[in-house]
């Protein structure tokens, strides 16, 4: 396979991937009471293609719903990695960005990024179901150009966030 | 010759597999209608499929686990060519009803296998919940069959397709077996209120819970066959086949149809229940049916 | 010379029992090799007589009635069953039972079973055939007591019950004899042709009652959970797969040999499909079926859950021979080879798990795949095969028994049967699941496959099923001319199948075959083609971000089936098993009430007959008259 349908295998690739998102019903903190009405009818998210669905084995996105203590981002690791790649992550609300309200606690991972790789960001607290469906739509927009490599940066630069990990869990 | 079989053989699935890729079509459009919103995209499942199948880091656990989705659609594969379409016999000669419903075991066997292989409890409680449905609604089903047969005077599935050629449809001369035979196929599907086997909710839906990328991918083609196998058997059995695929087509979309609009408004049986469900209503209904046919 | 050799075919065994049990006092692998050879003798010797017709030997006058052995295509599928399955057992009890003690006299009685039960499907009289049942009896009674505490009441339980059964045969044989002053097959055939309705249900019920008890039919059946699951593990096998049969062997010869279809449609003539007796018979059998495959799925022990099984299964032979009509009995001897080559795989597998384990306790079990990929295949041939699943050979048999019950119009006990095969997934998976798949528990770390002599069993058994599967037509030739000898139209039928075999419907199962393995090989081209996977332990799997350690049992291995429990246990308050009981129980108090007048006191009985005696005295004395 020359380079020339290997680029035009992955346009398509990436064009069909964007369409069918799916996402972990995983909801980690208090950001996932924005998800029940981005699923339902009135901010119906399915139109997008992205559905929920339970385990990380069938999932693609994983939404990182609001504040992060260490307890949790031992469970959010085990579940990104048992993920299937391609796969993607949202920090969603505020609190994976900085801290959010929580930016002077002792058990509060205050920046995502170092743990594992973050794809898109959406501000807010909590963001309102219409910010969400931004979101999904500039996600898609970062998969069809191909901009959305989370999992690779994972694998490359596995060392930095396992030494990451290690220093904030133990 | 050998050209015309060999076009028979590799279209007779893929026609099947389309039939049933476009109902599913259909069901996310309507089932979404019925909730008052848009849905999705129409060709939704057949995207979902195309990106399950390039998932790039797949992962498996032993052989097993890899044999299950494959073994299971090669037998919805081998099932589709015992069902009687619209002017075809296919090979009904060689394997009548009653091999047909041991035929079409050997796909839920195998995913049973691959799931329990999966070493998870979620899918090993989702495989005993199916095989406790299985033996619930294969006792009005059984029956069922029975009627007809006798009704009928032959087991060869293509014999009982033409004896209703022509407008006397079982359906209407046997209404309790028909009405039986729908709540049968409701859970031979997995749809609410029968669905206790791939709850998302309770069990992490079931055998599939540890399945990802192209195991998946292979289970929900295998889906899509069995969509078209259930609901293929039972128009060829009580609505009398049709004589070219759009008439079959539009039958099986009709009862489609019915049976989604019953899935999305009920909610879901507990396992138990649904087997005493099963032995008591449909049951009553379809031994009714056969002491009919006896005594005639 | 054919007539003479019938003797040899039948003293191989017993000699070879002699032998073995004397030349294990000088080397054990004297002991073995001279068992081995002898029971591959045995099955070697069957082959000159392959399509014989019929084949006599006189060996002896009792009670001015001749002893004759005979042979016909009838004994010769029993008995090829019979020296196959001995044969396998054999071998795999070399490795199986090193630690036992007493090993000259097992195998000495193992042959010996053998050679009983052999004698049993040669037998041409009454005498012949009660005298090796009896010996089949206690010879096989032996062998179960050889595991310990709990085997010897399994035992205890199993030789009562054998012998209350061969009571009532012994009755049965003696009510004949008067008749007809001669056991011999023919002769009774005869007689019993003549006599009166009552004669004939009286002695039907008696012997068939002696069978039923050995068939293990509902509510007789209640010795067979326990014998066959506390048995050693090469003797289960023996017991599950051979002995039962011989309880079918019996009914086919009293229905069809003794008397006949007519003889019994006379008798008590109805408007049913099949005779009275036949009738009663199918139902009990359709019953065991369905209420033995519902105990099976609530066990939790594996080999009590493959015990039931086969009262299960023994149900669905003793269901296809009472039919009467010739694709049902076709069927009734189909599933009897089938399921002796079937359960005896499952039962030589999980003797295998339990060599290198030492448990059987399916709860504690788990991911033996990895470790024991040879039994593992063979266990799952035999599920497939016993769950009747195509393209193998239980298939075809179930197959047989379902049409011909639709031709006889008997739809609920078609509707029995079905649910039965349908519940048969449930235990069948269950057996699979909590032994060979899932997770495995650290102390099993060490387990390998299990040695060659013992995998021979398997691999002969596993090859067995699949090509009977696929070429009925090869058992077929047999059963259709044992069929034919005993004046019941054969079945038409080819190597791939039925062509038209009922005037129902049609099977060829090469085609399903080979479009499985053409889907199966399209489906895995296309697999391969797709990315590759990784290969994971089996405890990195989802537990909602949990992590899992051989510490945490996660899996689900207790109770596998609780909600379908909840749905039938209404049912199982009644056991027959618990009416047994009773029964003993009441003997006891009944035993105790006569202890007060059977003392075992010498002055008692001294003055009883004291007292007598003077009683009697003074009778004589007042002249005999006591008004």
């Amino acid at each position: 396979m020359d380079k020339m349908t290997e680029e035009q295998y992955r346009a398509i690739s990436n064009m069909l991937r964007k369409r069918s998102l799916w996402m972990l019903h995983y909801c980690t903190g208090c950001g996932a009471m924005e998800l029940p009405p981005t699923m339902t009818s009135r901010y119906d998210m399915e139109r997008f293609g992205i559905v929920p669905y339970v385990t990380p084995r069938q999932a693609d996105i994983l939404l990182v719903t609001g504040y992060v203590n260490t307890k949790t981002l031992r469970r959010i690791v085990t579940v990104y990695e048992q993920m299937l790649d391609p796969k993607y992550v949202i920090g969603f609300g505020s609190c994976p960005i900085n801290g959010g309200v929580y930016w002077d606690s002792y058990s509060v991972i205050k920046q995502l990024d170092k743990y594992i790789p973050v794809d898109l960001y959406i501000a807010g607290c909590m963001p309102r179901p219409e910010a969400i469906i931004t979101a999904f739509r500039h996600l898609m927009d970062l998969v069809d150009k191909g901009k959305a490599d989370g999992y690779r940066r994972y694998k490359e630069n596995l060392d930095y966030y396992k030494k990451n990990q290690r220093k904030v869990l133990g | 010759m050998v050209g015309k079989e060999i076009l028979i053989a590799i279209g007779i699935p893929l026609l099947a597999f389309s039939i049933g890729i476009s109902l599913m079509m259909f069901r996310r459009k309507i089932a979404a209608r019925i909730q008052r919103r848009y849905g999705p995209n129409f060709i939704q499942p057949l995207i979902d499929i195309f990106k399950l199948l390039a998932k790039k880091g797949n992962i498996t656990h032993g052989i097993m686990y890899d044999l299950g989705p494959i073994i299971a659609l090669a037998a919805s594969i081998t099932v589709v060519f015992f069902i009687p379409m619209p002017g075809m016999k296919l090979m009904t000669g060689s394997a009548d009803v009653i091999a047909l419903l041991y035929i079409m075991v050997i796909g839920s066997l195998a995913t049973a296998l691959g799931a329990g292989e999966s070493a998870n409890p979620n899918s090993s409680i989702g495989v005993a919940r199916a095989l406790t449905l299985m033996l619930g609604y294969d006792l009005p089903f059984v029956i069922v069959i029975i009627t007809l047969v006798l009704k009928y005077h032959t087991t060869n599935l293509y014999a009982i397709m033409q004896a209703q050629a022509g407008g006397s449809w079982a359906m209407w001369v046997l209404p309790l077996s028909a009405i039986a035979g729908i709540i049968v196929t409701y859970g031979a599907l997995g749809e609410h209120p029968f669905d206790a086997a791939v709850a998302p909710n309770e069990v992490a839906t079931g055998p599939m819970a540890e399945y990802g990328g192209k195991h998946l991918g292979l289970l929900m083609i295998n889906h899509a066959f069995h969509i078209y196998i259930e609901l293929a058997l039972f128009v060829d059995l009580f609505m009398g086949g049709a004589s070219n695929i759009f008439y079959f087509y539009a039958k099986m979309f009709v009862i489609f149809v019915l049976i989604i609009f019953f899935d999305e408004v009920l909610p879901r049986f507990r396992i138990d229940d649904a087997v005493r469900f099963y032995w008591r209503w449909p049951t009553i209904l379809a031994l009714i049916g056969l002491i009919i046919v006896l005594v005639k | 010379m054919m007539n003479m050799s019938l003797g040899i075919l039948l003293a191989t065994p017993f000699i070879g029992g002699i032998l073995a049990y004397l030349g294990g006092k000088i080397h054990r692998w004297v002991r073995y090799t001279l068992a081995i050879l002898f029971s591959v003798l045995t099955f070697c010797e069957l082959f000159f007589y392959y399509g014989t017709e019929s084949a006599n030997l006189t060996w002896g006058k009792l009670f001015g009635s001749l002893l004759v052995l005979r042979i016909n295509n009838l004994s010769w599928l029993f008995a090829f069953i019979v020296t196959g399955i001995s044969m396998l057992v054999v071998i795999f009890s070399v490795n199986d039972m090193e630690e036992h003690k007493g090993l000259d006299f097992y195998y000495m009685e193992l042959l010996f079973v053998e050679g009983a039960m052999l004698g049993i499907v040669l037998a041409g009289d009454l005498i012949t055939f009660f005298m090796f049942w009896e010996m089949m009896s206690w010879t096989s009674y032996i062998l179960v007591i050889q595991n310990g505490e709990m085997s010897m009441k399994a035992g205890y339980k199993y030789i009562i019950m054998s012998i209350i059964g061969a009571y009532a045969m012994l009755a049965s044989l003696g009510m004949v004899f008067g008749k007809a002053h001669s056991l011999v097959f023919s002769n009774v055939a005869n007689a019993l042709a003549k006599s009166s309705p009552g004669f004939v249900i009286g002695f039907f019920v008696l012997f068939g009652a002696g069978l039923l008890v050995k068939a293990a039919i509902m509510p007789l059946h209640t010795w067979l959970p326990d014998a066959h699951s506390e048995a050693p593990s090469p003797v289960s096998p023996l017991l599950s797969g051979v002995l039962i049969k011989m309880g079918a062997y019996g009914l086919f010869v009293l229905f069809y040999g003794l008397l006949s279809v007519q003889l019994l449609g006379n008798l008590i003539p109805t408007i049913l499909p099949v005779p009275l007796l036949l009738y009663i018979v199918q139902w009990l059998a359709a019953i065991s079926i369905v209420l033995a495959t519902f105990l099976a799925i609530m066990q939790e022990d594996a080999k009590r859950l493959l015990a039931y099984s086969s009262i299960s299964q023994i149900g669905y032979v003793v269901l296809g021979i009472a039919t009467g009509s010739s694709l049902g009995i076709a069927g009734g001897l189909f599933h009897a080879l089938n399921h002796a080559i079937f359960k005896s795989l499952l039962f030589f597998a999980i003797g295998a798990v339990i060599y290198r384990t030492g448990t059987r306790n399916m709860s504690e079990l788990g991911g033996l795949i990895k470790k024991m990929p040879i039994t593992f295949t063979g266990a799952l041939i035999g599920i497939v095969a016993l769950a009747g699943v195509p393209p193998l050979n239980g298939f075809v048999s179930k197959w047989m028994i379902y049409e011909a019950l639709l031709q006889k119009k008997e739809v609920f006990l078609l509707i029995f049967a079905f649910v039965g095969s349908t519940g048969a997934f449930l235990y069948l998976y269950r057996f699979i699941h909590s032994v060979f798949l899932g997770q495995l528990p650290e102390k099993y770390e060490n387990v390998r496959e299990v040695p060659f002599l013992m995998q021979i069993p398997i691999w002969i058994l596993s090859i067995l099923a699949v090509l009977f599967g696929v070429f009925p037509g090869i058992p077929m030739k047999v059963i259709s001319k044992a069929e034919a000898f005993f004046g019941i139209t054969p079945v038409k039928y080819n190597l791939y199948g039925f062509p038209q075999g009922s005037a129902m419907g049609a099977l060829k199962v090469i085609n399903i075959s080979s479009v499985l393995v053409t889907a199966l090989i399209v489906v895995l081209v296309l697999f391969y083609t797709l990315p590759k996977s990784k290969k994971l332990s089996q405890y990195d799997t989802y537990a909602a971000g949990q992590i899992v350690t051989p510490e945490t049992k996660y899996n689900y291995s207790y109770g596998f089936y609780m909600s379908f429990g909840r749905v039938v246990n209404p049912v199982f308050k009644w056991s027959a098993d618990k009416i047994y009981n009773a029964w003993a129980r009441a003997l006891k108090v009944f035993g105790d009430y006569m202890r007060r007048v059977y003392t075992g006191n010498l002055e008692t009985y001294g003055s009883y007959i004291v007292v007598l005696l003077t009683i009697v005295a003074f009778v004589i004395l007042i002249g005999g008259r006591l008004w």
